[in-house]
């Protein structure tokens, strides 16, 4: 099966799996005890009140029904209107995916760049001060909470150096990337915590290769060895690491855009679950999902590059 | 493949060149002032962070969120303002107000040269649609506030009458509250049909000091000053208003000089916040109170000899002392320090051997557990449960604390599914008819305050109080009430709060009123 046809079968697979988390998104938010109408209406509303709110805004029709029309709304492109701004949830989601996705990109970008650095670094000083130094010190950066562990590096980058802003997002693109740094490191150094070890591991493990061996013997520099036998081969199971932590990065990216004050999905899952906004919370859910999904597919054909042994069957 | 030779150090390649531009941009932008609209060309912007995003529909009557009201008291003025304090009423777009004989008709002579921010006339036809539409637009969530209203008469221009079914005092502090916010008619109007589109609404046409031209959620709130303002035009410029929701972010923002202003600072900040140089924090009184909601309809919080020896047992220093950092005074009536408040009760001391007392002729004689429903995340409320656990534990009470949604809370208490749960009450105008006839009249939704606590003498004692012209007599129903409604203990007292806010020492004549508002009309920024 060449790649086309693979794509093609992900892609059917990918409509399953959405199918699947919008019955779960849909079902979750509708167990949960809390009643729409009063929070939008306020306590002060009557029961009668809150009976035609319920009526115009469609919770009080049959549930299958309900999920007929989230699901084939969604299908039209159209995810409904938020029961808590009255306003079309598309407009209210899109306008932010931007933000989220990209601290997520950079915080994968991130954490590439201190992976690859302190991963090698680490190996290369294996059982040293240098190797024991960045394991520990990362152990500390992956058991820190991140919302934690951003206002340490507010305090420290934002309040006492002045080099980055304390939170927000700014306003043009070069503002946005300088904004989006603290929260993006926040996020790469726990990511990077998780990907350094497994890194480590695999290059002292491809360097007692037979072949590692040979390439010494035909007399290749130490650096053209390590760049460009080891480590390509040592980075194959750490990108799939990396590919899968995307979905944590989108989470992660939750909590930390409350922290740094970004107008991101997170930011905006949370006010709707507190509110009880069932369309706003079911179209982040299942956008998030796409993006997961998106990028895990891009992961799996990222390997033909890095090995090309492999071919999808 | 193609891509054989340059995998990985592509993705390398691209990753460095963004951390390069990052880079850039960083030493371009300078170490200085870092946050957009500092100072752009000499403009007076005054920047404030806010703990929450508007979400009712910007147009008076249809508010119920105090992030949307807080932004509505600087745009649409009132006929009547609400004094600084927050006790009585003052002039506002009418100058004027006299009442008839009988007290059922009331006439009003409007502001010479009143106009809008677009600086269109506003008369008393405005007036009329306004009102007209917060006590009978189909969208006025404050309907209940003006029952007693028969009409609204656009007498002359720069006269309104209102006639009233019956004799009702609380009038002129309705009218001032900001419900009662003049829009021009059409406008008013128009915000009331079916297909109205909410967005529009902020694009305002007030009387107020200021107007937004527009705004969307997750953008910053900009106000503009009103070149037609009746009061002059303010001193400020624009007012950006930034949502963060995190309360160390939010300081962390002043302390970075960042932000101008920022609101609810956590109480345990604030001293620390003074010590700071170039900042300043206080707190402001406003009329709030923090309690305890007991169940009133399940035994044995139905005994009211159980709910005293419970307010007896409650150490309202330590909770003051520990929760609120020092910034709070214990409860002596039911109702916030407003308008006929009354000094003089004794509310209930800490006192363990009354409680002690109390407990062994109660219902409750040999103790029993009661479960405390308090909403995640508030952490005020989640350190008094902890208090309180502790402190009820020693007259035989043992509360179990369970930590809950927000919005599970609210289900759970309106179907009386709940025991006792931490709550605050803030009032919205300055007589006390909102607070006695929400949270103390019994027998119907909300039934005071969800307590199910219900006194047909008192709820009787209420109504004639509205009724009431004569101010001494008014004050001597209300002091009856606060007894009535102290002695039987619906809920558990513990302290009077405030509101908190820091700005930077630049910022001049900030302050909170007694109703919790902020208004930018008299604040300056100094270079």
């Amino acid at each position: 099966m060449g790649r086309a046809a693979y794509i093609r079968r992900r892609l059917i697979l990918m409509a399953f799996v959405l199918f699947g988390v919008s019955i779960v998104i849909f079902s979750m938010v509708r167990i949960l005890p809390g009643d729409p109408a009063f929070l939008i209406l306020g306590d002060r509303a009557t029961d009668q009140k809150a009976a035609e709110l319920r009526e115009q805004l469609g919770l009080n029709r049959p549930i299958l029904e309900q999920y007929w029309n989230f699901v084939s709304g969604f299908a039209h492109g159209d995810m409904g209107q938020s029961l808590l701004y009255r306003q079309p949830v598309g407009d209210l989601v899109l306008t932010r995916v931007p933000v989220t996705l990209t601290l997520s990109a950079y915080a994968m970008g991130l954490a590439a760049v201190i992976t690859l650095t302190f991963g090698i670094l680490a190996a290369i000083n294996k059982g040293r001060w240098p190797d024991q130094l960045i394991r520990v010190g990362f152990l500390f950066a992956l058991t820190t909470p991140n919302f934690w562990f951003g206002i340490l590096l507010i305090l420290l980058f934002g309040l006492t150096l002045h080099w980055f802003p304390v939170a927000g997002f700014g306003e043009t693109v070069p503002q946005h990337l300088w904004y989006l740094f603290l929260p993006a490191l926040t996020l790469a150094l726990q990511l990077s915590a998780v990907l350094i070890r497994n890194l480590r591991g695999q290059i002292i493990l491809t360097m007692r290769s037979d072949y590692i061996r040979t390439a010494h013997a035909k007399g290749l520099s130490e650096r053209l060895v390590l760049l460009r036998h080891v480590l390509r081969n040592a980075l194959l199971s750490t990108v799939t690491i990396f590919g899968l932590q995307f979905g944590f990065l989108v989470g992660g990216a939750i909590v930390i855009e409350t922290v740094f004050a970004l107008p991101g999905t997170g930011q905006l899952l949370i006010q709707s679950i507190t509110a009880r906004d069932y369309p706003v919370v079911q179209a982040i859910t299942v956008v998030s999902a796409v993006l997961v999904i998106v990028v895990n597919l891009a992961v799996d054909l990222s390997y033909s590059f890095l090995d090309p042994r492999v071919t999808y069957e | 493949m193609f891509l054989r030779k340059t995998g990985w150090q592509a993705i390398a390649a691209a990753v460095i060149t963004a951390l390069l531009l990052s880079a850039c941009t960083q030493t371009g932008s300078g170490t200085g002032s870092p946050t957009p609209g500092a100072s752009s060309a000499g403009a007076k912007v005054l920047r404030m962070a806010r703990n929450a995003e508007p979400f009712s529909p910007f147009v008076p009557w249809q508010i119920d969120d105090n992030p949307t009201l807080f932004i509505s008291v600087n745009i649409y003025d009132t006929l009547l303002r609400t004094t600084k304090d927050g006790t009585g009423v003052e002039a506002g777009l009418a100058t004027k107000w006299t009442p008839s004989a009988d007290g059922l008709t009331w006439t009003f002579a409007l502001r010479d040269g009143l106009k809008f921010s677009d600086g269109s006339a506003m008369t008393s036809s405005d007036v009329k649609a306004s009102l007209d539409m917060a006590r009978g637009g189909e969208k006025s969530a404050w309907k209940d506030n003006y029952v007693a209203i028969k009409d609204v008469t656009a007498t002359d221009p720069k006269t309104v009458t209102i006639t009233l079914k019956q004799p009702y005092a609380p009038l002129l502090s309705v009218l001032a509250m900001f419900s009662g916010g003049i829009l021009p008619a059409d406008m008013a109007k128009a915000t009331d049909t079916k297909d109205y589109d909410n967005t529009l609404a902020w694009k305002t046409k007030g009387t107020g000091a200021y107007y937004s031209e527009g705004w969307k959620k997750g953008d910053p709130i900009i106000l503009k000053r009103n070149t037609n303002y009746w009061k002059g035009t303010p001193a400020l410029d624009e007012v950006r208003i930034e949502y963060i929701p995190d309360d160390n972010t939010r300081v962390l923002k002043l302390q970075g000089g960042e932000t101008d202003v920022v609101d609810f600072v956590p109480f345990s900040q604030i001293a620390t916040l003074n010590t700071q140089q170039g900042i300043k924090a206080q707190t402001f009184s406003i009329q709030q109170t923090a309690f305890i909601i007991l169940n009133n309809s399940k035994p044995p919080l139905n005994d009211v000899k159980v709910r005293q020896a419970l307010n007896y047992a409650t150490d309202k220093d330590a909770i003051i002392k520990n929760v609120y950092f020092g910034q709070a005074t214990a409860m002596n009536s039911p109702i916030p320090q407003g308008t006929y408040y009354d000094k003089s009760l004794p509310g209930y001391p800490y006192n363990l051997d009354k409680a002690k007392q109390l407990m062994a002729q109660s219902a409750g004689a040999s103790g029993f557990t009661v479960d405390m429903q308090v909403r995640s995340g508030n952490t005020n409320f989640a350190n008094t449960a902890v208090i309180l656990k502790d402190a009820w534990a020693k007259i035989g009470v043992t509360v179990n604390i369970q930590t809950l949604d927000t919005a599970v809370v609210r289900t759970n208490y309106r179907a009386g599914d709940y025991m006792t749960t931490p709550s605050a009450w803030t009032n919205d105008m300055n007589d006390p008819t909102e607070i006695v006839n929400y949270a103390m009249r019994g027998g119907a939704s909300p039934f005071a305050y969800w307590t199910r606590y219900n006194n047909p003498d008192l709820n009787d004692k209420i109504t004639k109080a509205d009724l009431e012209q004569d101010t001494t007599k008014r004050a001597a129903m209300y002091s009856e009430i606060q007894k009535i409604y102290l002695d039987a203990a619906p809920l558990v007292f513990i302290a009077y709060l405030g509101a908190t806010a820091g700005w930077r020492n630049n910022v001049e004549g900030f302050y909170i009123d007694g109703l919790s508002y902020y208004r930018f009309e008299d604040v300056k920024i100094n270079k």
